[in-house]
């Protein structure tokens, strides 16, 4: 017992006084992804893109020469473990920038002392609140209302409904999303009559469908990603309303695939292009899904691209503000990313700037349908 | 004369203060969940080791402490302190007024009770968004701070967290140590005995529940000071499953059991993050060794000195 006890000390003390790893050579990129919690799904397609990107980057001889190294911790969606990992990425692995998931959480929560390390943090989530933190933070997740508008267009031009139920879960981004979705329907002449909330892990919101239903809505305005979307779908089936449509938020397309195949045309879902990449004209925008696809297809041959897609977007512009920059260094890759020039990625085009930290600002969506077997553009 | 017991295990929280402090922000970090830990097992060993109940709800009332630490902190300007001590006073009344009804309950019922009443602070943390801010959060909470000298670096707040560990482990073991404590260590054992005693069962409980409710307030608000941000998640079903995990783990109604569980549980996943996806795996399969050899916590092995060296006395 006493031997054990001795291990177990020696194991932790030396985990305690290990000290960090210096590579002068190597550009450090530190992410803090959910790869197990409710985010995983969108982390894990998150981090494998931002590999994909370090590879091609590396192929052509990394940023400014040096090869591109990510740490990559998992902060199991919880703001206590990011403050955890992030805090071993700054000070053990020494990392140059962040570039992390969607757990807006621990974001966040991190958000504070890797400003005052003045460090870069690339997101795949909303913005921190509050504004000194902003400007160390840039965002590449669509503003809100941009998954908002394609929806309620596709409703005014193609389709009967004037009255819709929003289905929300109560995240940050979704919350943002059913703020502006009430605000918007007025402009495309739609009205909201019910509003209802479910949690991620819901195993069944019939009760919120058949509110919205009762309250007179053709289309349920699903706000939020994951598997709720196919249980959405699948209780409009179960619940008989064969004339009521489900119009998703952007997501996997493996949930797309599966709530298609349950309720056929009825589901459309807002799609970017690189989801749709057989409705693409050429163009710069197709070169910039074929750059990627190239990669990440050879890899991941039967995964969804769309979140992998963000993330790679995010790394080609972290590498064209290195090289405006002139430097990895955390206050010029700051000021550089504010300059980078209008970049057209594979998920959407990029315009950051000192007034735009979140650089999406034209509407990448379109609205997408299951038909055939494949994601396709809904006429 | 201090005896060892009570020293080695004060040297020991120092000498690994000393040396996450020389080893940078990220061990201190580890270091400083560990002693916000140990406060909050602390309070939870007082009313499911003492007195022998059973609790899952005390992370509502480390809600109560973190919330309100930060909405008066953030949002009214208060001191860090006297925002603590105010959320305690209102975590304390909240625990009475839940506990009068719920105490009345015994073994799975109160369990189950004291789990609903975790779940239902968790969603109004979630739902009372004018209030709590839902899942976007609560930022910009001050650090702590000390007869207005505010502890800017985590090292001097890894520090203050280690003297109100302490000092939180002094008061549980002098309560213990009084006429209340036996009081609840003959609860404990059978309650028709210790009501043959003479004691007013439903007062000790209700006091026991009090008292862990100040301790896990309390835990709440240090949180919040040390990160500097609150949400939801924090106060969910996670804090529950890792209080436990430290409380069994250290030795569950022994003076430093929490202590020492809230430093494994918090250092061991961090000596075990080079693995990656195995971590976890790696991680419980330890956790399930060290229960198997050591079922009354590590805490419980000092008994084991004791015997080895009264059995070397007898062979003598």
């Amino acid at each position: 017992m006493p031997k054990f006890r001795l291990a177990l000390a020696a194991a932790m003390a030396a985990s305690m006084l290990s000290g960090p790893v210096r590579a002068e050579d190597s550009f450090k990129i530190g992410s803090s992804v959910g790869l197990t919690g409710y985010a995983a799904v969108v982390d894990r397609a998150w981090r494998d893109g931002m590999a994909v990107a370090a590879e091609a980057l590396n192929e052509k001889g990394g940023i400014l020469g040096r090869k591109i190294e990510i740490i990559t911790e998992d902060n199991r969606s919880q703001p206590q473990d990011a403050v955890v990992g992030y805090r071993k990425m700054l000070s053990s692995d020494e990392v140059q920038i962040f570039d992390s998931g969607c757990v807006s959480a621990g974001n966040f929560a991190a958000a504070a002392f890797v400003m005052r390390a003045e460090l870069p943090m690339y997101l795949c989530s909303i913005l921190p609140k509050r504004e000194e933190e902003q400007a160390w933070a840039f965002s590449f997740l669509p503003p809100p209302r941009f998954e908002v508008e394609p929806r309620y267009q596709y409703l005014k031009d193609k389709t009967d409904v004037r009255k819709v139920g929003l289905l929300y879960d109560p995240t940050p981004y979704a919350l943002l999303m059913k703020g502006l979705a009430e605000e918007l329907a007025a402009n495309f002449g739609i009205e909201v009559v019910a509003q209802e909330s479910y949690k991620a892990d819901d195993a069944d919101m019939s009760v919120q469908i058949g509110r919205i239903n009762a309250a007179g809505a053709g289309a349920v305005i699903k706000i939020g990603q994951g598997g709720s979307t196919v249980t959405a779908a699948k209780n409009i089936r179960q619940l008989g309303l064969d004339k009521m449509i489900l119009m998703s938020s952007n997501d996997d397309g493996s949930i797309f695939r599966q709530a298609g195949e349950v309720l056929g045309d009825r589901f459309l879902f807002v799609s970017p292009p690189v989801q749709l990449p057989k409705e693409l004209k050429p163009g710069p925008r197709k070169e910039a899904v074929d750059a990627f696809l190239k990669y990440w297809s050879a890899k991941y041959p039967d995964r969804d691209a769309a979140n992998g897609a963000r993330a790679w977007d995010s790394m080609m512009v972290m590498a064209k503000a290195a090289e405006v920059a002139n430097s990895v260094e955390g206050e010029a890759m700051r000021d550089a990313t504010e300059k980078v020039p209008s970049h057209q990625g594979a998920y959407a085009t990029y315009n950051f700037s000192k007034e735009h930290h979140v650089g999406i600002t034209e509407n990448p969506f379109l609205i997408g349908k299951f038909a055939g077997g494949e994601l396709v553009l809904a006429q | 004369m201090i005896p060892w017991r009570t020293l080695l295990p004060i040297a020991a929280a120092i000498v690994l203060t000393g040396i996450g402090l020389l080893s940078g922000s990220y061990a201190v970090t580890v270091l400083g969940f560990a002693f916000i830990y140990t406060i909050f097992c602390t309070g939870l060993n007082f009313f499911m080791g003492y007195t022998g109940q059973a609790s899952f709800g005390q992370s509502a009332f480390a809600a109560i402490g973190g919330y309100g630490s930060a909405i008066l902190c953030a949002d009214y300007g208060w001191g860090p302190l006297p925002a603590l001590i105010v959320t305690m006073v209102i975590s304390g009344i909240a625990a009475l007024l839940v506990g009068y009804p719920t105490l009345r309950l015994r073994g799975h019922y109160l369990a189950m009770a004291t789990f609903a009443l975790g779940l239902i602070v968790y969603e109004i943390s979630i739902e009372w968004t004018s209030l709590t801010q839902g899942y976007m959060g609560y930022s910009g909470v001050p650090p702590l701070s000390l007869l207005g000298y505010e502890l800017g670096t985590v090292e001097q707040q890894l520090v203050a967290l280690l003297v109100l560990a302490l000092f939180g482990i002094f008061i549980s073991n002098r309560l213990r140590q009084s006429r209340f404590g036996r009081a609840l260590a003959a609860i404990a054992g059978s309650e028709a005995a210790a009501r043959a005693l003479g004691i007013d069962i439903a007062r000790c409980k209700l006091i026991a529940f009090v008292i862990a409710a100040l301790y896990a307030s309390a835990a709440g608000s240090l949180f919040a000071h040390f990160v500097g941000f609150i949400s939801p998640e924090v106060f969910g079903v996670t804090m529950v499953v890792q209080s436990f995990a430290m409380l069994y783990l250290g030795g569950i109604g022994t003076t430093w059991g929490p202590m020492i569980g809230a430093i494994i549980v918090s250092i061991l996943p961090e000596a075990l993050r080079g693995l990656q996806e195995m971590q976890d795996i790696a991680y419980t399969a330890i956790l399930i060794f060290i229960l198997i050899f050591a079922p009354r916590g590590l805490a419980g092995l000092s008994s084991l000195f004791a015997r080895g060296k009264s059995r070397k006395l007898e062979e003598a």
